[in-house]
């Protein structure tokens, strides 16, 4: 997969950029504030169409502007498609090929990107909803049509809530149609996201214990925030659809006077999480700051490595300034991953151009008051004919080569 | 409440209108003020004629100028199927596909407790009395004997929740209750969809 243009007017401070970006690796530098991050929400939105931070159209238009567009041609398997959003400040419309979009479903797939960014850090610390962001924005990576079921369960529980809360809370005819939908939906999310994890566990684990240290397990569990006590035999339940249905409709059925006296669903994977424990331990309780950032580094390059070895693409990987949030190891462990173990294509920005320990295969940007300038690679340091080494040598080394130049 | 001026308050009224935002309702009522007064007029007659003259149908609650509309008045089509659709939009839709041939209910809407619409907001009474039997003053040409429903509401939440609770009614009368097949692309509102895919969803429907 492969972004071989973006055009972006209006987006944010972004007034007009055109970009031809480089097929490995494109570095955006530049103090804060001046649009690197824009830059990568413009391409999440563009395979996501919702952002990654919280968000208005409004704000995602210029300053005294109606509209913004954003466009990209994308290639994957030889084939070249050109997807592109107008967001006004009553909705969005999505084109692909400049045919309107009439669902979505059609559209997710086209763009595939995985963000790694300052807030990902604090992953596994962080309340329950961040780690089920995280397994269901991999799960849509995967397999797009579940953006189309989660979205389907989200209206369901909003509806549900509305219901429990409103005046014919006590309409047991009508409760019991969202009660089904709440469980037909409801499964069919908890076995996904327990089908993704497994799937995805043995490339997690070993790339924790190639980051961190050999002899630590990292383990990562389906957690359901809505059943009594654990499950006797989890493999067996959370594999089988109609087990998970079942377990659904007991949990319903013995909540159901709570949840009309708190006029909400207790009920349902929008309570789930996943658990994580190094050597048995639990993770949040008893892990290390540096531990903490090298399962979730292997969490996000497992999450990559996933997508390539099951399914057979490299996804765009977006790097809002980790480097300034890793320490040196996991910095260093980071870039010879993607230099050596990962194909596609990456967009990195950074407040130091330093902390990016690539010197081959790359494109530089300067970044200043939202516009984006292509650096010649001769004045780029890192990127004119060193040994191919450099990247692997101290940080402490790299900033002297810089000086010897 | 202090009353606006006569500018203002069509700016307002025309504002409520979907998809007019403040701005199109000022241009237009600006447009019908600087046009001749005919026009304004005739305007106001279309409005009041449209709520004056057209009303549900007696028994199906499609629009209609008579007491009941011209597809439950229309001897040829089949007395012992109704589909039951969300709107008079989706209810043409499916009438220009040209398979089907029994006649309609229409709801005006789909239950959704966000928006506070539960069944009673629905036509869903009248479709009751309908099944139950003929109705006093209706005329005996149009006489029916409902055997099987078909729910067409979209394939949304919305849709599929409206589903469900009519089928949790419906069934338990000894009705064959089926839901148009899922030909129809989730997330489409059925007056979007081609004739093709709708017409093949009524072929293919299946039984609930
Ligand atoms: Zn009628």
């Amino acid at each position: 997969m492969l972004v071989k243009a973006l055009r972006l007017r209006h987006f944010r401070n972004l007034s007009s950029i055109d970009l031809k970006p480089h097929p490995r690796f494109n570095i955006f530098s530049g103090a804060n504030g001046q649009g690197k991050t824009n830059l990568l929400e413009a391409l999440y939105l563009l395979s996501a169409v919702k952002s990654f931070r919280p968000q208005t159209n409004a704000e995602l238009i210029e300053f005294d502007q109606s509209q913004a567009s954003l466009e990209a041609h994308v290639e994957r398997g030889g084939q070249e498609r050109i997807v592109k959003i107008e967001i006004g400040e009553r909705g969005k419309k999505v084109y692909l090929n400049n045919n309107k979009v009439k669902q979505l479903s059609s559209f997710f797939g086209t763009l595939n990107v995985v963000m790694f960014g300052p807030e990902d850090i604090s992953l596994m610390k962080g309340s329950p909803s961040n780690r089920r962001r995280f397994i269901d924005r991999a799960i849509f990576n995967a397999q797009p049509a579940y953006a189309t079921e989660s979205m389907h369960y989200d209206e369901v529980l909003k509806q549900r809530n509305a219901l429990l809360k409103g005046p014919h809370n006590s309409d047991r005819k009508l409760l019991a149609v969202y009660d089904e939908q709440l469980i037909q939906y409801g499964a069919s999310i908890v076995q996904r996201r327990y089908n993704y994890l497994q799937e995805f566990k043995p490339t997690f684990e070993k790339t924790f214990q190639d980051i961190f240290d050999a002899s630590f397990e990292a383990e990562l569990t389906y957690e359901l925030g809505w059943h009594s006590g654990p499950l006797n035999d989890p493999d067996a339940v959370l594999s089988d659809r109609i087990k998970i249905e079942q377990l659904l409709a007991d949990a319903l059925e013995r909540t159901s006077g709570e949840e009309r006296d708190r006029g909400h669903t207790l009920v349902g994977p929008h309570r789930d999480d996943l658990g994580a424990t190094l050597n048995g331990r639990e993770l949040k309780a008893f892990a290390s700051q540096g531990q903490h950032r090298a399962f979730v580094l292997a969490m996000k390059i497992a999450e990559i490595s996933h997508l390539e070895e099951r399914y057979n693409f490299a996804p765009i990987l977006l790097l809002d300034d980790v480097s300034s949030e890793l320490d040196r190891d996991r910095n260093r462990y980071l870039f010879d991953f993607l230099c050596d173990r990962m194909e596609g294509q990456v967009f990195i920005t950074t407040t130091h151009r330093d902390y990016i320990l690539l010197d081959h295969d790359l494109a530089v940007f300067h970044v200043k008051h939202g516009e984006i300038e292509a650096q010649d690679p001769e004045t780029d340091a890192f990127a004119t004919p060193h040994s191919p080494q450099t990247y692997s040598q101290p940080l402490e080394n790299s900033s002297s080569a810089k000086q010897e130049e | 409440m202090k009353t606006a001026d006569p500018i203002t308050d069509l700016i307002n009224n025309l504002s409520k209108l979907p998809g007019i935002g403040e701005r199109t309702a000022s241009r237009l009522a600006f447009f019908i003020l600087n046009q001749p007064e005919e026009l304004a007029k005739n305007l106001a007659e279309s409005l009041t004629n449209v709520k004056d003259k057209i009303g549900l149908c007696k028994r199906c609650c499609n629009l209609t100028e008579g007491d009941y509309c011209s597809i439950c008045m229309n001897v040829k089509r089949d007395r012992d199927k109704i589909c039951v659709v969300e709107s008079a939009p989706d209810l043409r839709a499916i009438e220009n596909t040209g398979e089907f041939r029994g006649t309609y209910h229409v709801l005006h809407g789909l239950i959704s407790p966000l928006e506070g619409i539960g069944p009673d907001d629905l036509r869903i009474a009248e479709l009751l009395r309908r099944l139950q039997g003929a109705q006093e003053d209706e005329p005996p040409e149009i006489a029916e004997d409902i055997t099987e429903v078909i729910l067409a509401t979209s394939p949304s939440v919305d849709g599929e929740a409206t589903s469900l609770y009519l089928t949790r009614l419906l069934k338990p009368m000894g009705i064959k209750v089926s839901r148009i097949a899922s030909g129809v692309p989730i997330g489409s509102d059925l007056e979007y969809t081609d004739r093709m895919t709708l017409s093949r969803a009524l072929l293919e429907r299946r039984e609930l």
